[in-house]
């Protein structure tokens, strides 16, 4: 665990360029520092392994004092990833992967086991580029490289620096993928800065939006686009953000909570006294009326109420089972999408983890959520 | 007498004057090297002295070498110590220029990297700063020798022996037997000198260099 308590920092003793700074990463976390240039973000992130000495304030480790402990052996402990990737040219890349190992005096069989390793891990071929040069690999496999010098000593924690920003589009977005398999993989700790949002959005867990030295927000993903904090958090990711990237978008997000539902043993009469009442042709069946906590078991629309005459009929009797279109609540919106558009029904239902219903969606929430988040509707044009 | 009989004449004192003139060059070198590198990295960690330094060393290169030898008489008087001294001063200039060069022009986020891997400041200097600058050093080397090859001829005249004896012995005597046994082996010391020194400034590339430059 990373802690930063009113981190303060100033070049010249008059500017602050971090000011106050409170910042919490817990252990695992992807941590992305985003902001306009000059805001503090890098010098931030440069304070961890004290590339730069905070002015006031205290960063903790673990609890521990940063100040109180080896310089050296703090920064061999924290992997360093740059934008500028910072291989030594003169260096074979295994030697460069070996570096920190080297400064640890790892026994020579060690290192290269290791650097192998990495490599196998970066998807290079080991027996090759262990003897290759720097200026003999692409500006992408040079980044992987500078990721698998980081990773040398299994680092708990690892500062990166704009480390794709100087990539050209394809490989950026191809070593994002491959970084966030390897977080899946690896579990670090890892504090992230970067200026672009979409790679903020793509891979972080939480983001701390940095303006003039402070956090203005530091939230996951999903809740800094809902729910930006203030205008400059709201215009710094775009209002019309959410439209382009409806994975984060849930189904949570986009349910209704109040809609119409009848017991599996209701009548006919019931069914259409609800659908009226709520004006809508389609109800969700569920497990027992009611009562809280209730499982949805099938769908009925009014063209399999008109199909039977009887009054007593149940509804378990003409319902068709929604077995297949059950949805998590935590499903995204590409993916309700898709299965509301195989689905037959206009309501689909939402459960909880626990398979409780908790809300459905239909054509209509979907409008709605469509009108709210898309700048072009809300404009009024 | 044409030229080759007084080759085979004078052989083996042409052969003692190019040891003497091959000594007094390589201490005045050697010396240089020695205090010229260890400058050249110092000035490079603080820049406040750079310009001082390089300003210093600038004036002595500009000295005209006669002048800075008649200068050196009253000091130090004449022979071996008093040429060294002035050799040293001139070899100076190229080897701490090219030192500073060679560590300034290394990428800083290559420095940086290092930094944030945990590598001390001597650990910098000696894996990277070092390896990296030594063929751009190795270059101001081979100059300020060659350059000193030249300059010794002078150092003769405050007697301090080398090839220089023969030309201005030949000079004064009108015998251009003489000035050629001083010229001619001077001149292949210097050609022969930069070859050999050209090969180890490439020796010491590393590999890793080569293909970028």
């Amino acid at each position: 665990m990373i802690e930063l308590k009113n981190v303060t920092k100033s070049f010249d003793g008059k500017n602050k360029v971090v000011k106050n700074l409170n910042l919490k990463i817990e252990k695992g976390e992807f941590v992305v520092l985003i902001g306009e240039s000059g805001c503090g973000k890098t010098t931030t992130m440069k304070m961890i392994n004290l590339l730069e000495k905070p002015t006031k304030g205290d960063i903790f480790i673990d609890g521990e004092n940063v100040k109180d402990k080896d310089l050296m052996e703090l920064r061999r402990n924290i992997g360093y990833v740059i934008q500028k990737v910072g291989l030594f040219p003169h260096m074979t890349i295994g030697e460069n992967i070996e570096l920190v190992p080297t400064l640890k005096k790892w026994s020579k069989e060690d290192k290269k086991a290791r650097a192998f390793e990495l490599l196998e891990l970066m998807d290079l071929p080991a027996e090759d580029f262990y003897y290759r040069y720097p200026s003999e690999l692409s500006g992408g496999q040079q980044q992987r490289i500078g990721i698998a010098r980081a990773l040398a000593v299994n680092p708990e924690i690892i500062l990166m620096d704009e480390p794709f920003s100087a990539l050209d589009p394809i490989t950026r977005e191809k070593l994002q993928d491959e970084m966030t398999s390897l977080q899946d993989e690896l579990g670090k700790t890892i504090v992230f800065v970067t200026h672009d949002m979409d790679e903020a959005l793509k891979l972080a867990d939480k983001i701390a939006v940095v303006k003039d030295g402070e956090v203005i927000q530091f939230d996951t993903p999903e809740e800094i686009l809902k729910n930006p904090k203030n205008d400059f958090v709201e215009y710094f990711f775009g209002k019309d953000r959410m439209w382009k990237t409806p994975e984060m978008l849930l189904a949570r997000d986009i349910m209704k909570k109040k809609f119409g539902k009848i017991g599996i043993n209701g009548s006919l009469a019931r069914a259409i006294e609800i659908m009226k009442e709520r004006e809508t042709d389609t109800l969700i069946v569920v497990d027992r009326e009611g009562e809280k906590k209730q499982r949805p078991v099938g769908v009925v629309t009014r063209n399999m109420i008109m199909k039977n005459n009887s009054h007593s009929v149940k509804m378990k009797e003409i319902m068709a089972s929604s077995a297949d279109l059950i949805v998590d609540e935590n499903t995204n919106m590409v993916e309700v999408l898709n299965i509301m558009s195989k689905a037959n029904f206009r309501s689909i239902p939402i459960v909880n983890k626990d398979k409780f219903l908790v809300g459905a969606i239909t054509p209509i929430s979907l409008l709605n959520i469509i009108t709210e988040i898309s700048p072009s509707i809300e404009g009024g044009e | 007498m044409n030229f080759l009989q007084f080759l085979k004449y004078r052989g083996p004192e042409i052969l003692k004057l190019t040891g003497e003139h091959m000594k007094i060059t390589g201490v005045a070198v050697f010396l240089a090297i020695l205090v010229g590198v260890p400058l050249g990295i110092y000035i490079t960690k603080n820049k406040k002295v750079t310009n001082i330094i390089l300003n210093i060393a600038n004036t002595f290169q500009t000295l005209p070498s006669l002048a800075l030898f008649g200068l050196i008489i009253p000091i130090m008087g004449i022979g071996f110590k008093p040429a060294i001294f002035v050799l040293f001063l001139y070899a100076l200039l190229p080897i701490i220029k090219n030192t500073c060069i060679g560590i300034n022009s290394i990428e800083p986020s290559i420095i940086e990297a290092g930094r944030g891997m945990g590598m001390t400041h001597s650990q910098i200097l000696k894996m990277v700063e070092i390896p990296m600058a030594l063929p751009i050093i190795m270059g101001g080397i081979r100059i300020s020798t060659v350059i000193n090859i030249g300059t010794a001829t002078i150092a003769a005249l405050i007697g301090a022996g080398g090839l220089g004896d023969f030309i201005f012995k030949g000079i004064s005597m009108g015998n251009n037997n003489l000035i050629l046994a001083g010229a001619i082996p001077t001149a292949l010391l210097a050609i022969s000198v930069d070859f050999i020194l050209g090969l180890v400034e490439k020796k010491l590339t590393p590999y890793g260099l080569k293909n970028t430059q």
